[in-house]
């Protein structure tokens, strides 16, 4: 990888533009898709180094190519350090976590997942038409398949941990419905008393998570609500939400939790 | 409903099944302990949002008793399985005499949004030991129509 030099030379510069542009600058956007094509030859060597774990290379790729997103966004060239001896290990430690929080629970046959991507396809179906959240009874008739069926691809569901590429990369959502949503569950934050404690564990969340975070447990609304307003799936919905909570936990300090 | 899996021939004569977990009280066994509740809230044809929820205030509950919990000690999880409802009762032996869990919390938040009901409950130990700290959690099958 030190050889890389020449190969990425042309990266360098583009690298030290996107790190001095603001958060909000409209050309971060652009820069930051052509640094992530330029690099992912990067990513996906070292998933292939991954490989043959029991993880479908796609999906390390994926993982990968998410650590390198986030190598990108935090790098800066000031430090000192070149982009490799920085990228590298951020992108390795990704695919590592993957693996980890998958843990046993990973290995989940093709069967299974496909069976996931039905259950998840009628679920958004059905909660539109019920105007709630389905039971496994009601996936497991439009399906045409045994409840038993439909409770083992939940189950897989529940494995399934790891959000996919394009999951991650969708665009901050920025509806004029979900900003007042959130800002009036940010309100209802301000009267609570531990608000002190919980502000700034959930100012270091990434943005979807915050918002779903605050309208769930602020803004009163239910898994399938936010699903609909921030236009992603119930059940990626409850996974991002046990995922951080689950953060939340570990970051808010004990002593707040339980004094 | 010969089928083993539907949701209705986990009831017993009285319409109750129960199910008792009983583990260290150690984080590492609370995947253990959620895997059990969702399991039965899906077997007992809760939504989806229902079944994630209580998976989710059991997996608070839990983290929230190891946090007070003696070395050593046991979690022990009730779940009680009605036609419409799951309830949850978990204690365990508290470390410190004076440990509580405060309700001014954010994973006091959480529990209450979670679950329909939700109390804490201490008993003072007896012979020098720490305190019981027990929580019960409601939660019905459906969110009520809003």
């Amino acid at each position: 990888m030190t050889t890389a030099g020449s190969e990425y030379g042309h990266l360098d510069r583009m690298l030290e533009q996107f790190a001095v542009l603001e958060s909000d600058d409209p050309a971060r956007d652009g820069l930051r898709n052509q640094l992530v094509r330029g690099y992912l030859p990067v990513a996906q060597h070292i998933a292939r180094r991954f490989s043959g774990r029991g993880e479908p290379l796609e999906d390390l790729v994926q993982v990968a190519t998410v650590g390198l997103i986030n190598a990108i966004d935090r790098y800066s060239p000031d430090r000192g350090s070149d982009f490799f001896s920085f990228a590298v290990p951020t992108i390795s430690g990704e695919v590592r976590r993957h693996f980890r929080d998958l843990g046993w629970s990973m290995r989940v046959p093709r069967r299974l997942k496909d069976l996931h991507v039905s259950i998840n396809g009628v679920v958004s179906e059905l909660s539109q038409s019920l105007g709630r959240a389905p039971k496994p009874t009601e996936i497991a008739e439009r399906l045409g398949i045994p409840v038993a069926d439909v409770l083992e691809g939940l189950e897989a569901s529940e494995a399934y941990r790891s959000s996919s590429l394009d999951e991650m990369l969708s665009s901050e959502q920025g509806s004029a419905t979900v900003g007042e949503l959130v800002g009036e569950a940010d309100a209802e934050l301000d009267r609570v008393d531990f608000q002190q404690a919980l502000r700034p564990v959930l100012a270091e969340l990434a943005e979807r998570e915050r918002t779903i975070v605050l309208l769930r447990f602020f803004g009163n609304m239910t898994q399938t609500q936010i699903a609909e307003q921030v236009g992603i799936s119930q059940m990626h919905v409850s996974r991002l939400l046990a995922q951080t909570l689950d953060r939340l936990r570990t970051r808010l300090d004990p002593d707040t939790r339980a004094d | 409903m010969s089928d083993p899996d539907s949701p209705s021939s986990a009831e017993a004569m009285d319409g109750v099944s129960t199910v008792e977990v009983k583990t260290s009280a150690r984080a590492a066994l609370i995947p253990t302990i959620r895997a059990v509740v969702s399991d039965l809230a899906a077997r007992a044809d809760f939504d989806l949002d229902a079944i994630s929820d209580l998976r989710m205030a059991v997996d608070e509950t839990c983290a929230t008793l190891v946090d007070v919990a003696a070395p050593g000690s046991t979690l022990v999880c009730i779940f009680r399985v009605y036609p419409e409802r799951i309830e949850v009762q978990a204690e365990v032996q508290a470390k410190q005499a004076d440990a509580v869990v405060s309700t001014e919390t954010f994973g006091w938040r959480v529990l209450q949004t979670l679950a329909d009901d939700v109390s804490v409950h201490h008993t003072p130990g007896s012979g020098g030991n720490g305190p019981i700290v027990e929580i019960r959690l409601d939660k019905r099958a459906a969110d009520l129509p809003r």
